[in-house]
């Protein structure tokens, strides 16, 4: 029975801590430049095509292509800042032309990934075979990689929002880019750092599951899932998107084993349904706060 | 009129208004002075139902309304006009006042709907009177102007007419005149001059202490949140405390 | 605020117009693309109507669905004709929205963005679960609009493309005429001083949070009489139909019109996306790559939508109302 349990945990923990990277992405991207950035799943899609292309197609080492979804992802979703939403931050009410503009991407990004990869999916071979056990606990190597990878892309998100300096810069600019201008802070460097991150975020968890998953363009749907934990942690909280994550991952690995997929699926609606009647801004969110006006 | 119980107002470690008392009696114009960064512009919220107050009590007319809605209080019969010029840019001047009459409509609302001579009616009633406030304050030739095509200072009056549209018995000035020229400054005095005198209570927040001496009967300064002191014009202007509040910020 | 007079001569005068087209156009697959083109059109008002009051509805899509589901179930179950399916569709859905929004317009912005957004997925997860719905093959073989029979005058049956062109006209223009009495009653100008400020328009006693459901019903349950209409018009529905994605593209069809016009730009919108691909015979696989690059180009150099070139010219053009 622990064992059981043991093993549900270890399963909820891998995927939720994948959902905790890409909310966390999201959650920098929704607060600092304040961008509602629906493309978001496609750059998850880019990284898991760049891993499976890397490693299979060109044979490149795993952790190097992994490196490639990262940088790519991050540069992709700077660049897309300046050549898009920079132009468009400023205007009064840009509210809806900014969620206009990340539709087009998407639209490009998903059509793009379909003309070039085809509508098949794509599995590859586990990079990571083998099991480990602990006591009873018995863990695929490949979870265990990809659980130490995400706590340890946290760990790094964690030090660079509050050791450096642009993470500083980072949360100045998201309590309010009028004064930060006044302290020195370059707000448009500051947004495209930001956007760069929380894509590269998105690109990283990709690229850790595109062993897990089979790759294919239909991928970027995971931003409806990931809105959904942003909405279970609460709109402005890292913390937030933490919780949200871990909630997550574990309603479906016990959902899954003890209810079945479909319900698991379900019951984690009403759960969240339940959550947010009671706490209508989310877990650690601020109904009042609004973060578009 | 205005009563307010110790007034404080938390944001996250920042103690923006703390413990502020203050009574307003009818048709009095007070002024509300202190340092940038006091708390006036809050206070303002706190009363006018923008913001909910961390502790204390607001009273209107002897009614409770400490953390009403902002159209409860503004039916109350409190509104303002902002510190920022807040219109809506993209409506007529005329519609930005006519915004005013929303909750004076008394035909029923399927009628409106449909348009009936009676709901039509009512609105030609309401126009004509948003036209006579535009006229009162000297804007009725600009009307059909875009709110954001307006010079500044006819923004700042605009912002009065439409507080003015409400018909509040209480009206909360924020820095009416910043940014004016002085001409448009002596302008603005006389307008408020003139809503004084149909017998509307005023509170008037203010750097300038030319428009602070003419217009007020009494002076509270703010300080870090707190009530400095209350008093006629002279005392208050002769309090070293204030002084030096003033100079102490004008140092750093 | 266009004087209500103007949106009267301006109505009449689209009428006429619209209803001169099926003179001309006669191949009844061009027929099938106008009729889309005016289901679009609809739903792309609803949008506008939500927009106004400062709502960004992404789950227009599954309001869409609901009155799809509700009709098709209706005509099935209850033998409802469409004449009673279709009013009663539109009722319910609006009910539907009147329960959601209660909760879901208390904090718009991104949080409601993201809330309509996981709405839309409820909808068609349980469209594709619940057994009622048929499962992801969804219903099929609904009941065809029924003829009209007035005796001894004349009867008019739905089976020619141009029969069901004149039905989504004239279904069009009754929302159209419905959305019109409230943008110029009193209702418009709360919508408009909502969407542009909400601050300072709940400062001035509007209640906000009412009026951001009024919207929300009113543009959910033009939807649905969307959808009934598509569900007797297509005879089969099925969930994925209903997804974000088609919520988005009827964003398109009201941002490429131009959503300071609320009746217009969904129709310019949606006939130039509909129709113009067909024409050019733009193959299917790249179409949406340049629907994407053309949605970017249009929201950084004409953000106000094709609408805005004409009436810049005027003096005083108001991008908004
Ligand atoms: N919404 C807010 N969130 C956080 N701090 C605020 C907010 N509004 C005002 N403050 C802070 O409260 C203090 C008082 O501000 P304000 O009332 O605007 O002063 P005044 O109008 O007297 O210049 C300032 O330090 C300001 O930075
Ligand atoms: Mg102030």
């Amino acid at each position: 029975m622990l064992s059981l349990a043991g093993q549900l945990i270890i399963e909820g923990l891998g995927i939720g801590l994948v959902y905790v990277l890409l909310a966390a992405g999201l959650v920098l991207i929704l607060n600092i430049p304040r961008v509602f950035f629906i493309a978001y799943g496609q750059f998850y899609m880019l990284g898991a095509y760049i891993l499976w292309g890397g490693t299979v197609l060109f044979k490149l080492p795993f952790f190097i292509s992994l490196i490639l979804s990262i940088l790519a992802t991050g540069i992709l979703g700077a660049i897309s800042y300046r050549l898009i939403f920079y132009y468009i931050q400023n205007v009064r009410d840009n509210f809806l032309p900014i969620i206009v503009a990340a539709m087009g991407l998407m639209m490009i990004m998903q059509q793009g990934a379909l003309l070039v990869f085809g509508t098949s999916s794509h599995g590859m071979q586990s990079e990571f075979p083998g099991l480990i056990e602990f006591g009873d606990i018995i863990v695929s190597v490949e979870k265990l990689v990809l659980i130490i990878l995400a706590l340890l892309v946290t760990g790094i998100l964690y030090v660079l929002l509050q050791k450096t300096k642009i993470g500083r810069a980072m949360r100045a600019v998201s309590f309010r880019a009028d004064i930060s201008s006044l302290q020195g802070i370059n707000p448009t460097l500051v947004y495209m750092v930001t956007m760069g991150v929380g894509c590269a975020l998105s690109g990283f968890a990709g690229g850790i599951m595109a062993p897990v998953y089979a790759v294919s363009p239909d991928m970027g749907g995971i931003i409806l899932t990931v809105l959904l934990v942003i909405m279970l942690g609460g709109m402005g909280s890292m913390l937030g998107a933490v919780l949200g994550g871990l909630i997550l991952g574990l309603t479906l690995s016990f959902g899954h084993y003890f209810i079945g997929a479909d319900l698991a699926q379900i019951a984690l609606f009403l759960v969240i349904g339940i959550i947010l009647f009671f706490k209508p801004g989310g877990l650690l969110g601020n109904p009042g706060e609004d973060l578009s006006s | 009129m205005l009563k307010v119980n110790k007034l404080t107002k938390h944001f996250g470690g920042l103690v923006a208004v703390n413990e502020v008392d203050l009574h307003i009696d009818s048709s009095e114009i007070v002024g509300l002075i202190g340092p940038n960064g006091a708390g006036k512009s809050t206070l303002f919220n706190l009363i006018n139902g923008f913001l909910k107050p961390t502790s204390g009590e607001v009273f209107f007319e002897g009614m409770d309304i400490t953390g009403f809605k902002a159209h409860d209080v503004s039916h109350l019969g409190i509104d303002q006009s902002f510190q920022a010029s807040t219109l809506f840019q993209r409506l007529s001047v005329l519609d930005n006042v006519f915004i005013g009459y929303h909750m004076r409509y008394k035909t029923k609302y399927w009628k409106r709907l449909l348009r009936t001579p009676s709901a039509l009616k009512e609105e030609r009633a309401f126009r004509k009177d948003a036209l006579e406030i535009l006229t009162f304050m000297g804007l009725q030739k600009l009307r059909d102007e875009q709110a954001e095509n307006l010079s500044h200072g006819h923004q700042k009056i605009l912002g009065v007419c439409m507080a003015l549209a409400t018909k509040p018995k209480l009206l909360l000035l924020d820095e009416p005149v910043a940014g004016m020229s002085p001409t448009e400054t002596e302008t603005m005095i006389e307008l408020i001059r003139k809503i004084q005198e149909k017998g509307l209570t005023i509170v008037v927040v203010e750097h300038d202490m030319k428009v602070i001496m003419s217009l007020c009967d009494r002076i509270v300064v703010l300080n870090y949140g707190r009530k400095l002191m209350e008093g006629s014009p002279n005392e208050v202007l002769k309090s070293d405390e204030v002084i030096e509040a003033y100079l102490g910020k004008a140092e750093i | 605020m266009t004087s209500p007079y103007k949106r009267i001569i301006g109505l009449t005068v689209l009428t006429f117009i619209l209803a001169m087209v099926p003179l001309i156009v006669k191949s009844p697959y061009y027929m099938h693309l106008l009729i889309m083109v005016g289901m679009n059109a609809m739903l792309a008002m609803t949008f506008i109507l939500m927009l106004r009051a400062g709502l960004i509805s992404l789950g227009i899509a599954a309001f869409w669905g609901i009155g799809a589901y509700v009709s098709a179930l209706l005509a099935l179950r209850l033998d409802l004709s469409f004449w009673m399916a279709m009013p009663l569709s539109a009722i319910i859905t609006g009910a539907v929205a009147l329960c959601i929004g209660c909760v879901l317009v208390k904090n718009p912005g991104f949080g409601f963005i993201i809330e309509t957004v996981v709405l839309g997925e409820i909808a068609v997860l349980a469209f594709a679960h619940l057994p009622l719905f048929g499962g992801y093959k969804g219903i099929v073989s609904i009941p065809p609009v029924d003829p009209i029979h007035i005796p001894f005058l004349f009867s008019i049956e739905f089976v020619s493309k141009t029969a069901s062109y004149y039905l989504i006209l004239f279904l069009f223009l009754l929302v159209a005429i419905g959305y019109s009495a409230f943008y110029s009653a009193w209702t418009g100008r709360a919508w408009l001083a909502i969407g542009l400020n909400p601050r300072l328009a709940e400062s001035k006693g509007v209640n906000i949070y009412r009026y951001r459901l009024l919207a929300f019903v009113v543009g959910s349950a033009g939807a649905g009489l969307a959808g009934s209409f598509y569900a007797h018009y297509y005879g089969a529905i099925a969930p994925t139909t209903f997804n974000v994605f088609k919520t988005i593209y009827i964003h398109i069809f009201a941002i490429l019109g131009g959503v300071g016009f609320p009746v217009l730009g969904p129709i310019i919108g949606a006939f130039i996306m509909i129709l113009v691909p067909e024409v050019l015979r733009v193959a299917k696989e790249i179409e949406p790559i340049i629907t994407g690059l053309l949605l970017i180009l249009l929201v950084l150099f004409l953000p106000q939508g094709l609408l805005s070139l004409l009436s810049r010219r005027k003096k005083n053009a108001r991008p908004v109302g």
